[in-house]
């Protein structure tokens, strides 16, 4: 077809150990709403950054208004009236609502702002999308669902001709994605065509023409969205075989061990309540957002909470502080290796013996005794087989299952009752997830409760025996590993508390 | 306009307060302090501060440091003293000068902006190769006097020191009249102009700033360059107030226009404060100096006082952000269920 105003073709982008895109296929028409779908990591965002001049493509060709372009800097793409709302926001904090609009494309009398201008044709812009929100306003001082609203604005100030918006509703209120919607449709009737990214399928059928799905990357295919079901764009979404291989051990369920109720931390936890028992390992899975690494950053006494209450063993325990939790045996395997899960710069000695120095020192000067050390460090390094021929090498050195071998070793010196893993297997390869997963086992065996938090679908479903799923900072459901499928994961995953409904019932 | 509104107006306003409060405190203690001598005497010895705390307030709200801020004020000192005392005239002396100094900026512009070092590291090291220069520029010692045997004429030596330093114009010296006009000059240029609205946004979210096609690296340049030209005048303010170059010139002035700076509500993370609070500090740190030295405080227990006087600022600064975002947060967090 000949009236595509934005057509990609076969496009290629890596980086560093990942093959983000790999020959994706992308077409827009002018006057239509496209949903790009996929699971976290499909690529999405990877691609719109390059129509948006964000990424340049390894490979691939691009025409916009059917002109073919090279690779484009992000003022180039305004210029060819591509305008992008990022997922995360994009503000200064610092300025007003009106300078963040015009920020880059100043109005101006020779160097001099013209302020009074730009908050005029601010307010008009506002007014148009019946935005109430002061030109004047410092953007830091708003909440975030207006701050996106702001994002909105000035996209659409540079006269779009191409509409990106990349998760647009996750932060607004019913009221506002109502607005937001009818936004959508004028934009739609003047001929803008407009590139939708949701994880919430149910918004789609509001606004939706036609859908494109990803998935690892990969072009699946494009629909019109009449022609298909809800059901169907799932399948499309997840359908990957599942080639690992996990090992599972059999394990009789025990006692009770480990429950949390009405746990609240923040807007992304919210009424949690679970028990984990001996001899399980329980899954936490949802979509990226959905507050499971939330979840065990409370648990583990790093973010405050505003209410709940743990019980450990049959006694109630109070944590506060990590320490608090590491006393009484409750430890995190923290989703970022480098950030929060180990010291790079320190050996893989000093890393081990971290948490653990208040057994391997004396009791009076806190010297480190050297010889408990060893004694310890040996037997981490043995029992996880930690591949390094020296225990003095930094712990930068070791590849990313080894590194994250040490951060589990780092808990297993003390008798700890419960362990949570936030993502153990991201970034490593085949080999290292399953020895991973034989740790994990092992624990489990032991009779520690195991938490795991993945965003990869088999994962879950292979290595863990009770699946709860999470959705915007609540618990949307409780499956057994063994009699679920993705799809219904997936299901309980985008189970969002559908604001579009709430409305309409207001109505 | 409510002008409690205008931002980074509240912190300035706070440092004001401060400022007053510590004048007449020290008044009470010693008349002295209030003698229109002794007001003169401050408001010199303020513009100093001023000065180096506008150039370090640019670069500071665009999150990032100068420390080689004292070391291009002693530069400025040497080079233009050492022209002078063999015999070039004013005026391209200080145009040689000026050149030497803006190249430093423009080397840290580079440095921070273009190849992305960290302020603190390429800064430090501008820092030594300044000072460097200054050392080496007469061979290694101090200079003579400007208007010595093969200076300048001692007339226009004694025009030059007049109109940097000793000179007065409407009952007060010309050293706070031209830091009055510099600071006239670029606080119109941070808060009416477009560099200075990139100022603000790149220090606020450098990120945004650059995606809405703000030229990052050059409005940084432009940044450290305000900061080399006001360490460059306060050079030429120190050869008109000894009448000779110092290779120690401007010795810790980095961090007093820091201070100066933070006193005035300006943030090191970037992105906030108003020309006005450096102003304010400036001010606050110049008759704390003043007034402890009327009083007959040793340099010692002088230095202790007044370096307190940054953190406490500071820790005032934070409480007031404080309340406001534990509202915001909460804004943001608590479920609104109340309908």
């Amino acid at each position: 077809m000949g009236d595509y105003i934005v057509s990609m073709e076969n496009i290629y982008k890596s980086f560093p150990g990942v093959k983000a895109l790999d020959g994706v296929d992308f077409n827009l028409r002018a006057g239509e709403v496209l949903a790009l779908l996929g699971e976290n990591g499909a690529g999405k965002s990877t691609l719109m950054k390059i129509l948006s001049g964000v990424y340049t493509r390894d490979a691939g060709e691009m025409s916009i208004n059917g002109k073919p372009c090279g690779d484009i800097s992000p003022k180039q793409a305004q210029e060819l009236g591509v305008a992008i709302i990022h997922q995360e926001l994009n503000m200064c904090r610092h300025l007003t609502v009106a300078e963040n609009i015009f920020l880059g494309r100043e109005k101006t009398r020779g160097d001099i702002l013209l302020n009074s201008q730009m908050e005029a044709e601010a307010k008009r812009l506002l007014d148009n999308l019946k935005i109430d929100i002061s030109p004047r306003q410092v953007v830091g001082d708003l909440p975030i669902s207006k701050q996106q609203m702001v994002e909105i604005a000035k996209a659409l100030s540079v006269n779009a001709r191409v509409l990106i918006m990349d998760e647009p509703t996750s932060s607004l209120t019913a009221k506002e994605i109502d607005d937001l919607f009818r936004i959508i449709r004028e934009l739609k009737q003047s001929g803008c065509g407009i590139v939708y990214i949701s994880h919430r399928l149910e918004e789609l059928q509001h606004i939706t023409d036609r859908v494109t799905i990803l998935r690892d990357g990969k072009y699946i295919t494009s629909m019109n969205f009449n022609d298909t079901t809800i059901d169907e764009i799932i399948t499309h979404m997840v359908g990957r075989e599942i080639t690992e291989k996990f090992p599972r051990l059999s394990c009789k369920k025990g006692k009770e061990i480990f429950s949390v109720s009405n746990l609240n931390a923040g807007r992304l936890v919210r009424d949690i309540n679970f028990t984990l028992y001996e001899g399980e390992v329980v899954g936490f899975a949802g979509l990226i957002g959905a507050g499971r690494t939330e979840l065990t950053r409370a648990i583990f006494g790093i973010d405050p909470k505003t209410g709940g209450e743990f019980m450990l063993d049959g006694k109630p325990i109070y944590i506060n502080k990590p320490k608090d939790a590491i006393k009484a045996g409750v430890v995190l395997a923290p989703e970022d290796r480098k950030k929060d899960g180990l010291c790079t710069k320190l050996s893989i000695r000093q890393n081990l013996a971290l948490p653990n120095l208040d057994i391997l020192s004396s009791r009076f000067f806190g010297v480190v005794s050297k010889k408990k050390e060893n004694e310890l460090c040996k037997k981490a390094v043995e029992s996880l087989k930690v591949k390094a021929h020296d225990i003095n090498v930094d712990a930068a050195n070791l590849s990313g299952g080894n590194q994250q071998k040490v951060v589990v070793g780092k808990w297993l010196a003390r008798t700890s009752r419960v362990v949570m893993f936030d993502e153990p297997t991201r970034g490593i390869d085949v080999a290292a997830k399953v020895e991973i997963y034989n740790i994990i086992n092992e624990l489990k065996a032991q009779g520690v409760a195991v938490m795991i938090v993945s965003s990869e679908m088999p994962e879950i479903l292979g290595i863990s025996d009770r699946i709860i799923v999470m959705c915007d900072g609540r618990i949307t459901g409780e499956l057994i590993a063994e009699n679920t499928t993705q799809n219904e994961v997936m299901t309980y995953a985008t189970r969002f508390e559908s604001k579009k409904s709430q409305l309409e019932e207001t109505k | 306009m409510n002008i409690l509104k205008i931002r980074g107006m509240p912190a300035a306003l706070t440092a004001f307060a401060g400022l007053i409060i510590i004048f007449i405190v020290f008044g009470m203690i010693d008349p002295v302090v209030f003698r229109t001598a002794n007001i003169q005497n401050l408001l010199r010895g303020m513009a100093i501060y001023l000065l180096i705390g506008i150039g370090q307030s640019f670069v500071l709200i665009t999150g990032n440091i100068d420390l080689s801020i004292g070391s291009v004020v002693g530069m400025s000192a040497m080079v233009s003293a050492t022209l002078m005392s063999r015999g070039v005239p004013v005026i391209p002396a200080m145009l040689i000068t000026l050149a030497c100094c803006l190249l430093v900026g423009v080397l840290n512009g580079l440095l921070v902006g273009r190849a992305k070092l960290p302020p603190f590291i390429a800064t430090l090291g501008t820092m030594f190769m300044a000072r460097g220069v200054a050392i080496m520029v007469n061979g290694n010692r101090n200079t003579g006097l400007i208007s010595g045997e093969t200076g300048i004429s001692s007339e226009s030596a004694t025009t030059f020191r007049n109109f940097f330093y000793f000179g007065s114009t409407f009952g007060l010296f010309n050293t706070f009249w031209i830091a009055m006009v510099i600071f006239a000059v670029f606080f119109f240029i941070l808060s009416k102009t477009r560099s200075g609205r990139h100022i603000y946004a790149i220090g606020s979210n450098v990120d945004a700033a650059k995606l809405s096609g703000v030229n990052v690296g050059a409005t940084i340049t432009k940044a450290y360059m305000v900061s080399a030209f006001c360490a460059f005048v306060v050079g030429l303010v120190r050869v008109a107030m000894t009448g000779m170059g110092f290779m120690e010139a401007g010795n810790m002035y980095e961090m007093f226009a820091v201070a100066a700076a933070v006193i005035g509500g300006i943030s090191p993370m970037g992105g906030t404060g108003i020309l006005l609070g450096t102003l304010a500090g400036a001010s606050v740190w110049q008759t704390l100096e003043n007034g402890l030295n009327m009083i007959g405080a040793q340099v010692g227990i002088q230095r202790l006082l007044i370096g307190a006087i940054v953190p406490l600022a500071v820790l005032i600064g934070v409480t007031f952000r404080r309340d406001s975002s534990i509202k915001l947060i909460s804004k943001w967090f608590v479920p609104s269920n109340k309908n």
